[in-house]
């Protein structure tokens, strides 16, 4: 079975929705991100410290494993250096994981 | 349970940050603090003895080859002297040893050796070289090291790995130098939580079990107790007989047992008289309440004729009503959540961390069987026409010891446990006792108790300090099992005659206030001690303190050799003793 691009958005969004819920349970409760579109992640205005940002990537990559049944790899590009647009918001790395299903599933 | 804010040092030769913050987020009791050593630099962190003095707890977890560098040889199968390794694994555990003395406890990971090591294949157990046949080797030399050791204790990291199929994640290692997955830090955190409760003496002692689909299956008022599921060639029989044979083995950890039951007593009673398959006989219970009453008010009553505080109750039932029940009536009791498969009953019991000891005494092993015996005890006390004639009949011997190797870690678990009889609530391990008693002004005894019908061993201590005024008695600790048979009096008179003995003028004892220890009070009031101000009570030297007629106090003699009984029925305890 395929997904639509509509379908494959509304999945990458829960999967790092999921990875969220598991990471706030080692985020003080002063800094637990909020599970929305516009959350910012990582760079200037970014909620994650950059040890953070490694574990939200593994659990990240292990829910999209158990959504897409695929092993995305997202530290392809260097996730820490600030000038990769997919880490900055929840949406943009939502877009990003759909753009790359999509070509996956098309190859 | 104290709000206290426990602080908790991290030391590790790996990122141990995610660690630290699950464990600075957790809400559950009790709240620690977590501090964390610079990663990579474990043996100076180990050795580093300054400014870590405000530290509670301390925490080890080490990569094979951070802590043993030649396992590192290992890995790359180069070659290696196995007597230098094994030197290593001794020199770790040096290091261990000295960093602990900074702290109430210390605990220590097991080592892992990551799953994706294939080592030697089919010969990795077979041959000296063999990674993982020499990963337990080298636990279990750390093992036999730190042995013995009072307030270290070596945790079973392979159960944190467990909770992923995956623990070991490569990327995070390579990302920030953390070996493992969030989850295997989130369940580390949970285990070491456990481990300071524990320590800090938070074990349950009472279980409360239900008995319809929970001891057995079926219910037996309506299908009688021949038809109760139980043992045979049943999945379910089975399993019931296995739930209580998970049980007994707590029966004899020293869990007591009770059932808080909705059912006619003698209807319930023919499964034990009759089934054959019952692993549990009646004797096994400390207790029971087996009526049409609300379950709380029974289980509560059960706490009380136990001597016990509702802290230290679990209630397990299959009913979701009940357990409800009893949540909302009595918060402090501990209600796992219960499966509905039967199967898996056991094991969910076996899994509860709540009854984990920091060390197991003879004391605990007997429990069980001391409350049956106080139950033979309570039975005959009508028989007697006054209270004094039963103590009489009793035929109670105590015995005054002073503290030594054999008996210090009940001491220091009476210590940390016992909350009803207690003066002053002191909680102390066994280093920082220890500690205490290095002073020549303090004396502690302990005391042990037996009579026709059982020994109770050691349940009582007295501690007493030399001030400038006199002496003041610091500790006054007394087991409930014991409780009201004048024990407490043969403690005052020990105090009173040492003190006497000195040419003391003048013996005081505080009673500080908690939750839990006004029956300390009552007796303190009852004692024939003066009352001053602030709950101090105090003694008039001119003349001794009567012991009750119907006890025997038998006390060494300092010099051991002699180990000469000095026997008392004349009110008085022999200087001897002292």
């Amino acid at each position: 079975m395929t997904l639509g691009t509509s379908n494959r958005l509304d999945s990458a969004f829960d999967a790092i929705y999921a990875a969220i819920a598991e990471l706030n349970l080692q985020m003080p409760k002063n800094r637990q991100i909020q599970p929305r579109p516009d959350t910012a992640l990582f760079g200037e205005k970014g909620q994650l410290d950059s040890l953070a940002l490694a574990n939200f990537i593994v659990i990240t990559e292990q829910k999209l494993e158990e959504s897409f049944g695929i092993q995305l790899d997202l530290t392809q590009d260097d996730p820490f250096s600030g000038q990769n647009g997919y880490f900055g918001t929840i949406e943009s790395l939502a877009r990003y994981i759909s753009s790359f299903t999509e070509t996956k599933s098309s190859e | 349970m104290s709000n206290e804010l426990f602080n908790l040092r991290l030391v590790s030769d790996f990122n141990l940050e995610t660690l630290g913050r699950y464990l600075d987020n957790d809400a559950a009791w009790p709240p620690v603090a977590t501090s964390i050593a610079p990663f990579g630099q474990i043996f100076p962190s180990l050795l580093d003895s300054a400014g870590s003095h405000e530290q509670n707890f301390c925490f080890v977890w080490s990569s094979l080859e951070g802590a043993v560098p030649s396992f590192r040889k290992m890995l790359d199968f180069d070659t290696v002297d196995r007597t230098a390794l094994f030197a290593e694994v001794s020199y770790f555990a040096d290091c261990v040893k000295k960093c602990h003395s900074r702290f109430k406890a210390t605990f220590v990971a097991s080592w892992t050796l990551p799953s994706f090591y294939r080592g030697l294949g089919i010969l990795d157990f077979q041959n000296n070289a063999g990674l993982r046949r020499l990963t337990l080797e080298m636990n279990l030399a750390l093992i036999e090291e730190l042995d013995g050791i009072a307030g270290i204790y070596v945790l079973d990291s392979s159960r944190w790995l467990e909770v992923t199929a995956n623990p070991w994640s490569p990327k995070l290692w390579y990302l920030s130098k953390t070996p493992y997955r969030s989850e295997v830090f989130g369940r580390a955190a949970q285990d070491l939580k456990v481990a300071i409760g524990t320590v800090l003496g938070s074990a349950r002692k009472l279980l409360v079990i239900d008995l319809d689909d929970t001891l057995w299956g079926g219910i037996i008022g309506d299908v009688g107790w021949e038809n109760i599921v139980l043992g045979g060639h049943d999945h379910k029989g089975e399993a019931f007989v296995d739930f209580q044979r998970a049980l007994k083995s707590l029966r004899n950890r020293g869990i007591l047992l009770a059932i808080a039951s909705k059912n006619q007593e003698e209807i319930a009673f023919q499964a034990f008289e009759n089934r054959p398959e019952m692993v549990l006989k009646l004797e096994d219970f400390a207790g029971w309440r087996i009526n049409w009453n609300d379950k709380a008010a029974n289980i509560a009553a059960l706490a009380s004729e136990l001597n016990l505080g509702l802290q230290s109750v679990v209630f397990i039932d299959d009913n979701p009503v009940e357990r409800a029940r009893v949540r909302e009536a009595l918060p402090e009791v501990l209600v796992p959540e219960w499966p509905d498969d039967k199967t898996s009953y056991a094991s969910t019991l076996l899994q509860l961390d709540c009854f984990d000891l920091p060390q197991i005494t003879d004391e605990d092993r007997s429990r069980g069987q001391m409350y049956l015996n106080e139950r033979q005890r309570e039975k005959g006390k009508a028989e007697y026409q006054s209270v004094e004639e039963w103590l009489h009949s009793l035929e109670t011997v105590v015995t005054v010891e002073e503290l030594n190797q054999s008996n210090v870690p009940r001491v220091v678990q009476l210590l940390n446990k016992t909350n009803q009889m207690n003066l002053s609530t002191r909680r102390m391990t066994e280093n920082e006792l220890g500690a205490w008693l290095k002073q020549e002004r303090r004396k502690l005894w302990a005391f042990r108790v037996r009579d026709r019908f059982s020994d109770s061993g050691l349940t009582g201590i007295l501690s007493l300090e030399a001030g400038s005024n006199g002496h003041r008695i610091v500790d006054f600790v007394l087991s409930c099992r014991v409780m009201g048979r004048d024990i407490e009096r043969v403690m005052v008179a020990v105090a009173i005659q040492y003190s006497r003995s000195l040419g003391v003028s003048e013996l005081t004892a505080k009673y500080l206030e908690t939750a839990k220890n006004k029956p300390c009070r009552d007796f303190w009031l009852r004692s024939g001690l003066t009352q001053g101000v602030e709950n101090t009570f105090s003694w008039d030297f001119t003349r001794p303190y009567p012991l009750p007629a119907h006890l025997e106090v038998i006390g060494l003699s300092d010099d051991e050799s002699k180990h000469e009984l000095l026997r008392n029925r004349e009110g008085q305890v022999t200087s001897a003793l002292l």
